[in-house]
């Protein structure tokens, strides 16, 4: 296996006495989408935070790409070619879907906000907007829309940055079973270097890391998982490895480990 | 050295009383009280009202004030302010703000009623007199018996809040709103009680503050700002360290006072709390801990299709080129240049706090900036040179404004609307202030400028000159929202999260907005100078800059019409209106912001809201049919009989 896209080692975040994250190391495959899970409180969010930058670990360092940027801003990680989405609804309430898109597309160019290469951004938003099938909502404002899609605009937002990595916050939360199988085919197909939305650069389908409360959803598409308890990683590997894992069953069902 | 300390610890300690009084309600309910000055120069006037108007007892008057006009204050503004809890911080400022414009315009209607009124004394209310501290140190008994009710006070409310079970709860409702309310902390009455004592301080300071300067209307509300400095020096929380950082500053003062008090040192020792309001702003910087009420960001509405903007704006600045100076009398040319020159200075307010929703109370200084640099620039080089006066302008305007947001921008805006309220006191009692600069009270003659061959020097041409500006500033934002810059304004606007997680800088994205913003402003500022051929301080003062935002919100601070309407605003006060027009002009300006900040698209959506209404109402009534209410037989529709 090649060197992983993401690695980060020893995260440790406190708030005040209360430690969120101790020591947790997480690695992210540069291709195929890996797994983060845990019960509730695990600390998922918190460590979602760190990579993307909204927080600073107390102890701890982020490798992206082979570069260190546990120092780096969040938007400078965005930049970068990491962008993620947000467990609680993110979106840009008074712009339309399509807009939210090109903003998106706008903030991840340099001179994007000055207008430059207006017809690449619209053009990738266009494909972005049929690939999630967002056509029929495209001119709604997002503020006013269903969290199924407000999720699949989110998603759509994310992949209009060209993402290397896409950082997922629970994307399945609030959706029904029949949304998320849609939303895990949706995903299935944009990650998959056959079916990629291709821009121009040539960067191809995103590296995923999810974190997900649906843990049959995360067994169907990951190739790695990482299971968080109480702020600790339990365990780490392929999905049949972590399925039978004594610790993390332990940690689902409430029983002491074997 | 000892008298000067003396001094030094009585001014202090009104300064801690109203730093505490801002504190309490920060930190309990998130509403930073803008609105304080304005608060204890009402109860300082009522004060003298009862006791030295209408002549009661001293003891029957101080009871009246503490005990039930000040908590029915403090009753009245808990409930506006908790009306507006589920508003953007943005809304709860310029609330604040209507509240301090409205306090002042009250006390100017209701107490001033003849100029010689504006300064008057109030005598102490401990005894006259003095006692002798050393030889040759005395102490007034006002003085000493300020200082120890200073301490009193501020180690009643230290005990209130340390050993009663009020106390207790209060704290745990600023440890987490959410939680103390989950174990029977009711938030509704902690914020009440909050807002009583933070307004009975106010009233003590208030009377105290007026026993030393006199109750003058211009100054009260400004020394109040004194206290804004130990408040942010405590961290906005922490009422010890407010209450140190009062005395600490009296004593500054009035230290500084014994090494002399003459020029430029003089200026500096009253723009000292200003400076270190903003110094202490810029050294804590995100270490200052925001209190979160549970303050949601509103959702900005869709923008509307620009085509109707365009054709509007397009339309209406092609008739004022037209029609303007045909229809209207020279003056009243005069008078709408110069509120076009407004009118631009206003859309940076747009811009700002409804685009971007940041506040800025230094609009005009930094138009003052521009309007003083082009006159210097006119009066040395010649009135061609006109033009590079106003680049002069905006070359000065852009470093200074990011002097002033670097540090606040980074933190919310509450902080950039203390930032710049320092900026522009500081601007006032230095710069402006300043006779080199300013030509002192009577100003800066700018009588000729010149745009190449064209001259400025009538109000016709002034007229063209500024109904351009004003159109091609308002067309070009409007033409920038709705493109790349709008998406960008508006997203971190919406969610600043999911910006900078996209890749778009915060801080550069608003800093870049701010700097453009003192630039535009710096522009406005020269034309006003042009339109008003005397630029003097007195109309780029913190003041000026604080109506400028309140006209604003009414007019609607998304739209760019809502910068015309303020100039409309504007052109009121110039033009020859009734007496009573101009008189109650501000109060209606302040009553207005307070009931309509909520709308960001200003008192012409209220109206067509209402209007809209009204109409279904209309509708429904001469739709209704007419078949009885249930329950009323007695009425003769009723009686049809049953098939």
């Amino acid at each position: 296996m090649s060197e992983p896209l993401l690695t980060a080692s020893g995260i440790t975040v406190r708030f005040g006495g209360l430690v969120a994250n101790d020591n947790i190391d997480l690695e992210v495959a540069p291709v195929g989408i890996t797994g983060l899970i845990g019960p509730n409180g695990a600390g998922k969010t918190t460590l979602f935070n760190v990579l993307t930058g909204l927080n600073r670990p107390t102890s701890g360092s982020v490798a992206y790409d082979g570069q260190d940027i546990s120092r780096w801003s969040p938007h400078r990680r965005a930049r970068a070619g990491m962008s993620r989405t947000f467990q609680r609804l993110e979106l840009f309430g008074g712009m339309t879907v399509r807009d939210n898109l090109l903003a998106a597309w706008e903030a991840s160019i340099p001179g994007g906000v000055m207008g430059r290469r207006q017809s690449e951004g619209r053009q990738l938003v266009d494909e972005v907007i049929a690939r999630l099938q967002l056509g029929a909502v495209a001119g709604r404002q997002t503020g006013e829309l269903p969290t199924g899609i407000g999720r699949m605009v989110e998603l759509g937002r994310a992949l209009c940055t060209r993402p290397r990595l896409l950082l997922l916050d629970e994307p399945s939360s609030g959706l029904d079973a029949k949304e998320t199988a849609h939303f895990k085919e949706i995903l299935v197909e944009v990650t998959d270097p056959e079916q990629a939305v291709q821009s121009e650069d040539g960067r191809g389908a995103p590296a995923v890391l999810m974190v997900e409360h649906d843990v049959r959803l995360v067994m169907d598409v990951c190739r790695m998982i990482t299971v968080l308890d109480f702020g600790k990683r339990i365990a780490c590997g392929a999905p049949d490895e972590v399925r039978n894992d004594p610790a993390v069953i332990a940690a689902y069902l409430g029983e002491p480990a074997a | 050295m000892l008298q000067f300390i003396v001094l030094g610890l009585f001014a202090g300690s009104i300064y801690a009383l109203a730093s505490l009084g801002i504190v309490l309600t920060y930190k309990t309910t998130g509403v930073f009280n803008f609105a304080y000055g304005g608060i204890a120069m009402f109860c300082a006037y009522v004060f003298w009202q009862l006791r030295d108007g209408w002549g009661l007892d001293q003891w029957i008057a101080i009871p009246l004030l503490l005990l039930v006009i000040a908590p029915l204050l403090g009753l009245i503004l808990e409930l506006l302010f908790r009306l507006l809890s589920q508003q953007s911080a943005e809304v709860q400022i310029v609330v604040c703000l209507g509240v301090l414009a409205f306090f002042t315009t009250i006390v100017n209607l209701v107490f001033v009623r003849h100029p010689d009124d504006s300064v008057r004394n109030l005598s102490t209310v401990f005894s006259h007199g003095s006692f002798g501290l050393t030889s040759n140190v005395s102490v007034t008994w006002n003085e000493a018996g300020t200082f120890i009710l200073a301490i009193v006070m501020g180690l009643g409310l230290y005990a209130m809040q340390r050993w009663t079970r009020l106390g207790t709860a209060m704290r745990a409702v600023v440890d987490n709103r959410d939680l103390a309310g989950l174990i029977a902390v009711n938030a509704r009455t902690i914020g009440r009680a909050a807002w009583i004592i933070s307004t009975v301080f106010a009233a003590v300071a208030g009377v105290l503050l007026s026993v030393q300067e006199n109750l003058v209307t211009y100054v009260l509300p400004f020394l109040v700002i004194y206290s804004f400095a130990p408040a942010v020096f405590g961290r906005l929380t922490n009422l010890g360290l407010a209450f140190a950082g009062s005395l600490t500053l009296g004593l500054t003062i009035n230290i500084l006072q014994k090494y002399g008090s003459s020029g430029s040192l003089a200026k500096f020792e009253t723009s000292l709390p200003y400076l270190a309001l903003f110094v202490l702003l810029v050294v804590y910087g995100k270490r200052l801990t925001e209190v979160k009420s549970s303050l949601r960001a509103t959702t900005s509405r869709a923008v509307a299709d620009p085509w109707r903007g365009y054709v509007v704006g397009a339309v209406a600045l092609i008739l004022a080129l037209v029609l303007g100076p045909q229809v209207f009398a020279d003056s009243t040319v005069g008078a709408l240049a110069q509120a076009m020159a407004y009118g631009v200075v206003a859309i940076t307010v747009v811009v700002l706090t409804g685009w971007t929703g940041q506040i800025s109370i230094a609009q005009m200084s930094f138009a003052g900036v521009g309007a003083f640099t082009t006159a210097h620039t006119v009066a040395s080089l010649g009135a061609l040179y006109f033009p590079l006066g106003v680049l002069f302008g905006i070359l000065i305007a852009v470093p200074v404004s990011l002097l002033v947001g670097i540090p606040s921008l980074r933190l919310s805006g509450l902080f950039l609307a203390l930032a710049t309220m320092a900026f522009a006191l500081v601007m006032d009692s230095i710069v402006f202030a300043s006779a080199s600069i300013s030509g002192g009270l009577t100003g800066l003659d700018l009588t000729e400028a010149k745009l190449g061959p064209i001259s400025f020097d009538t109000a016709t041409s002034q007229y063209y000159l500024c109904a351009v500006a004003l159109g091609v500033t308002g067309l070009f934002a409007l033409w920038l929202r709705h493109g790349p810059v709008g998406r960008r304004l508006q997203m971190v606007r919406d969610s600043p999260n999911a910006a900078a997680t996209l890749g778009a800088s915060l801080t550069v994205t608003k800093l870049a907005v701010f700097a453009a913003c003192a630039a535009i402003a710096a522009v406005g500022g020269a034309l006003l100078a042009v339109t008003q051929q005397t630029v003097i301080p007195a109309n780029f003062s913190f003041d000026t800059s604080l109506q400028l935002l309140l006209v604003v919100v009414i007019g609607g601070r998304t739209l760019i019409s809502g910068a015309v309407i303020a100039a409309g605003f504007y052109v009121v006060r110039l033009l020859p209106v009734p007496a009573t027009v101009n008189k109650y002009l501000p109060l209606g300006i302040a009553l207005a912001v307070i009931a309509i900040a909520q709308e960001p698209d200003g008192i012409g959506r209220v109206m067509l809201n209402q209007f809209q209404k009204s109409a279904a109402l209309l509708y429904r009534i001469g739709r209704r049919p007419r078949t009885p209410v249930a329950g009323r037989t007695s009425s003769p529709q009723a009686v049809r009989p049953s098939v």
